[in-house]
């Protein structure tokens, strides 16, 4: 449904046909003044296309030389910033990184748990300490001997000794 | 005027124009820019009506052109959818320029001078000295009432009576509806009658 302004516009302009143009000059309260504005809107318009389409651009080639050096600028910023954007070439790529990173960290682990499981010391226990640093006082007994016979799956150790001339003190209270 | 003949042969050009544009073809805007640099500078003069924003304004609207002809899909021509360009700058610039400005852009400080009285449409006979300043009086005159419409307003009414355009032209260009095109006009007729009165009775 058009509005009066649009279908006066179409009026004006000679737009409105057959049943709408019937319809709408009909609906108009004084056809005399409405056709009296038409008059005055054409020629507004007339003055209007005398008067603003005399404008013209002055210097044209300069005009397009301005922004032909404009574009030129403008596209070697874009290069620029995409070069400044886009990631360096080298030797170091993404996979290449996360490869160098994780290989080391793999080689760190399996030499750790292979020297871990070499190195874990047998079960010793509290006594077999004590009788070995009694061992190594000279002064007490000079010529001792200690020899240790062990099944561990058994968990069953044989302590030989010879030459021991006193027991640690505090073998008692073990 | 031009024949439907050759407007379509412009036409079939024009998107061969905008093809070599799309595939980073500088010499082809360059025409394209040809064609079409006096009819935005002249559009954009009427909006703004200073020579030095109009030409910055006309320099913008290129250049955004330029950069967007990727996307130019050729479902309106080229003409509307630069127009479209040059509304969007211009409108924006004008609505800063007010903001900026209070609303009071443009007053008696318009130059006289700054119209060119070699203009195409002036008659080749030399005018007489008082026909030159009362010309250049009557055109003051209306860039004065233009003016005091909206950036909106003044876009329709210089569309539809300096380059004859379709309302749906207008529309496209300005990216709103047909009824609002044919309501902006009916405003933008009625005020300018009201200024202009005395100058298009008398004339």
């Amino acid at each position: 449904m058009k509005t009066f302004e649009e279908k006066w516009t179409a009026w004006l302009d000679d737009q409105l046909s057959g049943h709408e143009l019937s319809e709408f000059e009909a609906s108009l309260p004084d056809k005399a003044a409405a056709q009296a504005e038409k008059a005055e809107a054409r020629k507004l318009g007339e003055l209007l296309k005398r008067e603003l389409s005399a404008r013209s651009l002055k210097n044209e080639e300069f005009f397009s030389h301005q922004l032909r050096e404009r574009i030129v600028q403008e596209s070697r910023g874009q290069r620029r910033e995409r070069a400044r954007r886009s990631p360096t070439s080298s030797w170091w790529t993404i996979p290449r990184l996360l490869w160098a990173g994780t290989a080391p960290l793999a080689v760190f682990l399996i030499c750790t748990v292979f020297v871990l499981h070499q190195e874990r010391p047998a079960e010793e226990s509290q006594y077999l300490t004590q009788i070995l640093n009694a061992r190594v006082d000279p002064v007490v007994s000079p010529n001792a001997t200690v020899s240790i016979f062990e099944v561990k799956q058994d968990r069953v150790t044989v302590l030989w000794t010879e030459g021991l001339q006193t027991l640690p003190a505090d073998y008692a209270a073990k | 005027m031009q024949t439907e003949a050759t407007l379509a042969q412009s036409d079939v050009s024009e998107v061969d124009l905008v093809k070599r544009c799309q595939a980073g073809e500088t010499e082809a805007f360059d025409e394209l820019v040809t064609r079409y640099r006096t009819r935005v500078f002249g559009m954009i003069y009427n909006m703004v009506h200073s020579e030095q924003d109009a030409w910055d304004l006309a320099q913008e609207s290129f250049l955004k052109a330029w950069k967007s002809i990727g996307r130019f899909r050729g479902q309106s021509s080229f003409y509307t959818w630069i127009y479209r360009i040059v509304m969007n700058v211009t409108i924006d610039w004008l609505r800063k320029r007010q903001v900026k400005g209070g609303g009071a852009e443009f007053d008696d400080a318009i130059q006289l001078r700054e119209i060119d009285p070699a203009s195409k449409t002036v008659p080749k006979t030399e005018a007489l000295p008082h026909q030159a300043m009362e010309r250049d009086e009557i055109r003051a005159r209306i860039e004065k009432a233009i003016g005091q419409l909206s950036p909106e307003h003044r876009a329709v009414i210089l569309m539809k009576e300096i380059d004859e355009m379709q309302y749906h032209e207008i529309a496209e260009a300005l990216r709103c509806s047909i009824g609002t095109v044919m309501s902006r006009l009916f405003y933008a007729r009625k005020k300018l009658q009201s200024l202009l009165r005395d100058v298009y009775e008398n004339v």
